[in-house]
């Protein structure tokens, strides 16, 4: 199978064409090129480096096609993948931005920008909702969302802040919660 | 040296952002009412835009934030420095994968620092109501919002339908 620079490149660059709206939609992108098409992974390796992708901070796009590229050839496969992926972004978003600084004072745009100013904020809500699901599974991780969204709206605390103490959070009630059980443990060893 | 400071705050977005493409807002929220950059109204204007175009949603904001800010070499750096930690990260994490996969501390600081980002990304989106609570927008947001309800669409869908609703709201000269 070919996997030169280029190949890879091309392969992540038609990933990164197709890939319209929220991050979520990449899983089926690349399931099709990759494991369909050109069968460089198999299903379950995909799926796990998607699962890693959304462990690893930034953009999951990025992430995953990183993942992938590097084990396909190493550094060289990962610069391909990355460069394949965040391209078409790059050149989209400079063609619109050069257009839209010639027309963004005619009063029809700003009238369209207006109402999708109120589209974006449906769309935040449906990504926070989406997380919601994803992230909130008991007690503990729903205190941590209300503390990060007061520290956050409220106090205007900065968000890298609010992740480093929400990692510290985690970790010590992690701890605990294991210290605890071992206590009990012991407890029962005793009492037996 | 503004194209040191937009490394600097892109590459700690790329660093802190944890969930997906619209995890990295509350960041450029808050670099927007911190640094003169952009305003919290270009930030809107860009996250539509990038919604609906081509490549990742996080991407595409930072190539747009960078330009907003210096033209296309501030668009080259920001978007270099948003996905250099990712670089390192990931390929440093693909020589210990086994480690890491099952290392505790990183479990936990998974579990916790996921419903940090959802809190992070809620209060932008209470942010964004506030500044656009005035009546036609609060009518479009319902209608949107009833919509989404009954059924799940594209962003691209939402997206159409308000840009109509603003054009037609233009003229009958409501959207001041």
């Amino acid at each position: 199978m070919d996997k030169s620079f280029y190949t890879i490149f091309k392969t992540f660059f038609k990933v990164g064409t197709l890939l319209l709206g929220g991050g979520y939609v990449i899983l089926p992108l690349l399931q099709a090129e990759l494991v369909d098409k050109k069968g460089w992974i198999d299903s379950d390796g995909l799926c796990e480096y998607y699962a890693l992708g959304q462990s690893v901070p930034g953009i999951i796009a990025a992430n995953m096609s990183i993942f992938v590229g590097y084990k396909l050839r190493g550094q060289v496969g990962a610069l391909a993948a990355v460069l394949g992926i965040v391209t078409p972004a790059f050149l989209a978003i400079i063609l619109v931005a050069s257009i839209l600084e010639e027309i963004v004072h005619w009063s029809f745009i700003q009238s369209i920008f207006w109402g999708v100013g109120i589209g974006v904020i449906l769309l935040v809500y449906l990504a926070t909702k989406e997380m919601w699901t994803r992230s909130i599974v008991d007690k503990f991780t729903c205190i941590i969302f209300f503390a990060a969204f007061i520290l956050s709206s409220c106090f205007k605390v900065s968000p890298a802040l609010i992740i480093i103490l929400s990692i510290a959070a985690g970790i010590i009630y992690r701890k605990r919660i294991t210290t605890e059980k071992a206590g009990n443990k012991e407890c029962e060893n005793d009492l037996s | 040296m503004i194209y040191l400071n937009l490394f600097i705050q892109f590459f700690h977005i790329g660093l802190f952002s944890f969930g997906g493409g619209y995890a990295t807002l509350p960041f450029l929220y808050h670099i927007a009412e911190n640094q003169q950059w952009y305003t919290i109204k270009q930030l809107t204007d860009m996250i539509a835009i990038s919604s609906i175009t081509p490549g990742p949603v996080g991407v595409n904001v930072a190539t747009f934030a960078g330009f907003a800010t210096s033209g296309l070499l501030g668009a080259l750096v920001a978007t270099t420095s948003v996905i250099l930690p990712s670089y390192i990260l990931v390929i440093v994490i693909s020589k210990f994968l086994e480690q890491f996969e099952t290392n505790k501390n990183v479990r936990a600081a998974i579990y916790a620092l996921k419903p940090a980002g959802c809190g992070l990304l809620a209060a932008v989106a209470v942010d964004m109501f506030m500044d656009n609570a005035n009546l036609p927008g609060m009518f479009l947001l319902a209608i949107l919002f009833f919509i989404s309800v009954k059924q799940k669409h594209d962003p691209l869908f939402y997206l159409s339908v308000s840009a109509l609703v603003g054009l037609f709201a233009g003229f009958l000269h409501l959207t001041a």
